[in-house]
């Protein structure tokens, strides 16, 4: 562990985001499957990207790496154009593909022999021993062909070899399809870890409840339009929680009009559910002079204000 | 240019079987000429093996016929049997279809994720083809050298090192055409077997259009834009003459081929 802190990431002299797409657009045929995407993604942040499956994430991925080339709109890496600058940008970049297209008959060594020696970063034999441990990949099954793993391996070989460079940038393709509980909580690790060293890491994701864990900022793309850029922790704050008022007595009559922003849901004689969007200082006075017993406040899960945009429900 | 020897590495790495099996088999193949030549010579064959010869056959062939029916022609027709040219146009589609193949898995993407040009995938299959053409030819070349070393009677006039040498080029340069053109074709396709399909069909095709050809006049006004058109072993058999304006017609399809594969697969969403 200590010796991955003292990893120290040549990070290129290029000030501003690690990420930038301006109007990033990509057809096929008569889909559009990103339409003018615009994005920064700030260094050393984790960003999340999210959408259903067909929303455009992985095509937008590609084309960072330049393997679609977009209509329209152009896409940086770390200060590097994707495509005039595509080989200074692709030196900085570590990836995992969301679906990792493999030759059965390399080992696995031999894979990550190949893609070190395809990069320009020099692998550390070291961290790559580390990484394989704590992916719990042994020695033994590194020699064995790749025709025999099962997609479990398939994706821990494929998160070594994106790790493996220390690149300054990872773009991560649904990094934990496929992985056990125990592996996910390692490939956590492993990204703050690379966080805290200075890396940024851009990675797609279905997994809402990860995202919300692991993700500073996230981006939802619905239809290859962005339909939310914002930091998680800003999303939460803005949801609406619910508020529900216990009484000690019964309490004939509703809370009356409310403020913009309440929502009255639910009453009983003894308790009213009131949804609220922002601060509830406000609901607070309109109880004074009520029964109040108790009150509880439910925070909004991460899970259902992204599925709201996920379902069109949003602007 | 470290990442394209990699990548290069990495082929050749994953061709070797291919090629070695191949070149085994062609190498067997002379082997067993240099014996078929040797038995009818023992049992003075040639002539009657020449009266058997149809008369269309003769026309197609030429006079280039008399030379085949030789000791020197049996163990030359390694060079340009169908079964072999069968083989080597097949290797040489099999190399070039790798860029087709490349992206119908997927790999691709982690190749291209690094920092490599694009050109590097097909400069890699040019590399590939030359190497494996180069690599059979010598297996060829060397195992007709020791057939004819081990088998050959020693009165009999064997092939010159110089017909041997002529004939490899030609086979050659008809591997590294249809390869060159198969390029072309494979840097559009997301399916190995679909350019694979497309290049053996059209080279199955052209083959026999251009037999046809020769005794079909309205065939003989366009066989001249088809490759083995160029690639007349049996007139290097009789003449003994390296037929340069047809390598260099050969060669020049597969530079066009290789050529519009740079183009193309630069431009394209892989």
């Amino acid at each position: 562990m200590e010796e991955l802190r003292t990893l120290h990431l040549d990070q290129n002299e290029i000030a501003g985001p690690a990420v930038v797409t301006r109007s990033l657009t990509k057809r096929f045929g008569k889909i559009t499957a990103v339409s003018n995407l615009s994005l920064e993604v700030e260094r050393g942040e984790i960003f999340g990207f999210l959408g259903l499956n067909g929303a455009g994430k992985t095509t937008t991925i590609r084309m960072l790496l330049d393997l679609l080339r977009p209509e329209s709109g152009e896409a940086f890496i770390l200060g590097y154009h994707c495509r005039l600058q595509g080989i200074q940008a692709r030196a900085l970049v570590g990836y995992l593909p969301g679906e990792m297209g493999l030759y059965g008959d390399l080992s696995g060594q031999q894979l990550l022999d190949l893609f070190a020696a395809l990069g320009a970063r020099q692998v550390r034999r070291d961290y790559q021993a580390q990484l394989l441990e704590r992916l719990e990949l042994p020695a033994s099954d590194l020699h064995r062909k790749l025709r025999t793993y099962s997609t479990g391996m398939k994706r821990k070989l494929g998160l070594i070899q994106a790790f493996q460079s220390d690149a300054p940038l990872l773009i991560l393709d649904e990094p934990t399809e496929g992985l056990d509980p125990l592996m996910q909580e390692s490939f956590y690790q492993l990204l703050f870890e690379a966080q805290s060293r200075g890396c940024t890491i851009f990675m797609s994701s279905h997994v809402l409840s990860e995202v919300g864990r692991v993700c500073d900022r996230i981006g939802i793309i619905r239809k290859g339009k962005l339909v939310l850029l914002s930091p998680v922790e800003e999303i939460r704050r803005l949801a609406a929680r619910t508020v529900r008022v216990f009484f000690e007595t019964d309490v004939p009559t509703g809370p009356g009009p409310l403020p913009d922003g309440y929502e009255l849901l639910e009453t009983s004689p003894r308790a009213w559910t009131i949804r609220v969007h922002g601060p509830i200082g406000r609901l607070l006075q309109a109880l004074a002079g009520l029964p109040v017993k108790d009150l509880s406040v439910a925070e909004p899960r991460l899970e259902e204000i992204l599925i709201r945009y996920f379902r069109e429900e949003s602007p | 240019m470290k990442s394209g020897l990699a990548l290069m590495a990495h082929s050749f790495h994953r061709v070797r079987m291919l090629v070695l099996g191949m070149s085994g088999l062609l190498a067997g193949f002379q082997i067993l000429l240099c014996l078929a030549a040797k038995t009818a010579q023992e049992l003075n064959a040639f002539g009657q093996l020449s009266a058997l010869i149809p008369d269309f056959l003769r026309q197609i062939m030429g006079p280039s016929v008399i030379a085949l029916m030789s000791f020197g022609g049996v163990v030359c027709i390694g060079y340009f049997h169908i079964a072999v040219v069968g083989a080597v146009v097949g290797l040489a589609i099999a190399i070039a279809t790798e860029v087709a193949a490349e992206i119908e898995s997927k790999f691709v993407d982690l190749v291209l994720s690094r920092p490599l040009a694009r050109h590097w995938l097909i400069t890699r299959s040019i590399a590939l083809l030359l190497g494996c053409s180069i690599f059979v030819a010598c297996a060829m070349v060397l195992s007709t050298i020791i057939g004819l070393y081990l088998l050959a009677p020693a009165d009999i006039i064997r092939p010159t090192l110089r017909l041997v040498r002529s004939q490899v080029l030609n086979l050659n340069a008809l591997i590294v055409c249809w390869g060159g053109l198969t390029l072309a074709v494979a840097s559009v396709c997301r399916r190995r077997s679909v350019a694979g399909a497309i290049a053996g069909l059209s080279a199955l095709t052209t083959y026999f259009f251009d037999y046809i050809a020769q005794v079909w006049k309205p065939g003989a006004k366009i066989a001249w834009l088809f490759p083995f058109h160029y690639f007349n072993a049996l007139h290097l058999l009789s003449s003994g003459e390296l037929p340069l304006r047809e390598i260099r017609i050969l060669l020049g399809f597969a530079v066009g081929g290789i050529a519009l594969a740079y183009l193309l697969y630069s431009r394209r969403d892989l």
